[in-house]
């Protein structure tokens, strides 16, 4: 019996190597490990900080002094009024803004895109740091923090549902399908049709389209949140559903089974998921998630969902998913008259 | 001449493929392609059923070239060995759609179903029918565009003994009905009752070329199966 049970256990892990289930083993560990390493930790090196300060209001004497003597900590930007700020804010050339309190009690409102993000935990800590060293006493210069973003978490961790949602079918589910086709057949059969192979992968790609799409509205309905601006929000979620259909069904051909497609799929979802869900809270992380795909996606629902921002100040990003995704296409229609590993 | 095929070839390493190799296909003629597992006959057939891209070579039939696919695809019908179906829809909905993709009328869905006395399946789903079942419904399946030429890979291959003889009536009749076929079989008797040429593929090279008179009488024959 036991060298039965011996027999079978080596025969799955033989089967968990041809499938290729091992890498995964190896790759999420080191995955999590590079990710941890590049989460900013204690001794991550202070980085600077973009304020924004307005012209007329009426800041502390301590408050400019303090800023003047930590220029290499605090660079400022002079703006007209707080509809200035705010759209440099929205542009992020500046990581917030400080607006002085109408009663001169020398208290500061801290406005900001993101409550939660790393700019504003430093700013507050970096302001926090400079009074107790101007004055001695305890911090109080930020009395409030206001955000551009409203609505709560809910709304604010929406882009990263949506995005998670988006790279979930792109590349589980559509690799998987995929391979699926190839596995069985299928599509040699769909083949033996005077069907053109253009045909056969639009057809995936609307799929692909159609359940992300699907996925979003259903959210948007469940959660009752809504873009101001409609029109941008369907023409991002319309590219970046084709680009990441694209790319699922490009790694579904690279796959011979279905086993092997969805440890592909899972080795690339997660390096494009967490960069970028997590750049708001790691200086390392913000700095490489824009060489990422996902990225060019999560930026601008960020901005279209909670900055009221518009598909014309994104051109470099719908135009880098609609590139990526012809490209994948491109790649998926060359195996596919290979036949690759069918 | 229906088919023409000159050096096909298709290399996978230094023992299995295909060598280039080259026959005509007449119309009408039932072929038998023989020889041990890894000779290539599969690789041949695949070939000319478009699922695998040759190294070198090309297959014309009636002057069109098989690169162009979409112009001879309706004039092949494949048969692979293992049956595949989208097998958690039924008989009647595969039969439908690839009717559809194959621009082939919807009475041509009624006309296989009760050729190939498929009626009381139609609506049962492919994975709940047994082999031999499946298999017909491969056949019809392929049968749809009324195709000239007919390619089967191994047909009767896991049946059972009423199943193969249900398979050899229908290729029969097929035959009959003007249809040029080619087959791989391991069967001697299956090559003897069928075939009206055999083609026998040794590590990827043809070695023979003839009636099966001739073939039953040579020596391939008699190495074939004495091995």
């Amino acid at each position: 019996m036991m060298k039965n049970i011996l027999l079978l256990a080596l025969n799955d892990l033989a089967i968990a190597y041809k499938n290729k289930t091992f890498f995964l083993i190896l790759f999420i560990p080191l995955f999590v490990f590079v990710s941890l390493s590049l989460v900013d930790g204690n001794n991550t090196p202070a980085s600077t900080i973009k304020i924004g300060l307005i012209q007329d209001d009426a800041y502390t004497p301590e408050f400019i002094n303090s800023i003047k003597a930590s220029s290499e900590l605090v660079v400022v930007t002079w703006v007209r009024n707080e509809q200035d700020g705010i759209r440099l804010l929205k542009e992020h050339q500046i990581d917030g803004m400080l607006i002085a309190n109408s009663d001169a009690s020398g208290r500061l409102t801290l406005q900001v895109v993101k409550k939660d993000a790393f700019h504003t935990i430093a700013i507050v800590q970096s302001f926090s740091a400079l009074q107790k060293t101007a004055q001695g006493t305890s911090p109080d210069w930020i009395a409030n923090i206001s955000s551009l973003n409203q609505g709560g978490v809910q709304r604010e961790t929406l882009p990263t549902w949506i995005l998670m949602l988006v790279l979930l079918i792109g590349f589980i589910i559509l690799p998987a399908q995929v391979a699926e086709e190839k596995e069985k057949r299928l599509l040699l059969a769909l083949l033996q049709t005077p069907i053109h192979e253009v045909q056969w992968l639009i057809a995936k790609l609307i799929l692909g389209m159609v359940l992300i799409i699907t996925a979003v509205l259903l959210l948007h309905l469940l959660g009752k949140f809504g873009p101001v601006h409609l029109f941008d929000y369907i023409v991002l979620i319309l590219v970046g559903s084709y680009c990441f259909s694209a790319y699922g069904i490009c790694l579904g051909f690279l796959c011979r089974n279905q086993a092997s497609a969805r440890t592909l799929g899972v080795i690339f979802y997660l390096p494009h998921l967490l960069p970028s869900a997590m750049s708001d809270v790691s200086q390392k992380l913000t700095a490489i998630a824009p060489f990422l795909p996902s990225f060019q996606l999560y930026e601008p629902l960020q901005s279209i969902l909670l900055e009221d921002g518009r598909m014309a100040d994104m051109a470099f990003d719908w135009i880098y998913l609609f590139l990526l995704g012809t490209l994948m296409f491109y790649f998926s229609y060359r195996l596919m008259k290979r036949r690759w590993l069918m | 001449m229906q088919l023409e095929i000159r050096n096909l070839t298709k290399r996978y390493d230094q023992k299995r493929g295909l060598t280039p190799t080259s026959f005509d296909v007449h119309k009408g003629e039932l072929i038998a392609i023989v020889g041990h597992n890894g000779a290539g006959k599969s690789t041949l057939l695949k070939m000319l059923a478009n699922w695998i891209v040759p190294d070198g070579g090309t297959v014309v039939m009636e002057g069109v070239d098989f690169k162009n696919r979409a112009a001879v695809v309706r004039e092949i019908g494949f048969i692979p060995e293992v049956p595949n179906l989208f097998d958690f829809f039924s008989v009647e909905y595969n039969l439908r759609l690839f009717a559809a993709l194959s621009r082939a009328p919807l009475s041509r869905v009624e006309d296989i179903l009760g050729e190939f006395n498929l009626l009381p399946f139609r609506k049962s789903k492919v994975q709940a029918l047994s082999k031999g079942l499946m298999q017909r419904v491969n056949i019809g399946r392929a049968l749809l565009a009324d195709p000239p030429l007919l390619i089967l890979d191994e047909p009767t291959s896991g049946l059972d003994f009423e199943m193969t003889r249900e398979i050899y009536r229908l290729l029969n009749v097929m035959h009959e009905a003007g249809k040029t076929i080619i087959f791989t079989s391991h069967r001697p008797e299956e090559i003897r009752n069928l075939a009206t040429r055999i083609l026998v593929l040794h590590e990827g090279t043809l070695v023979f070329d003839g009636p099966p008179q001739e073939y039953f009488q040579s020596e391939i024959h008699e190495r074939l199966y004495a091995s």
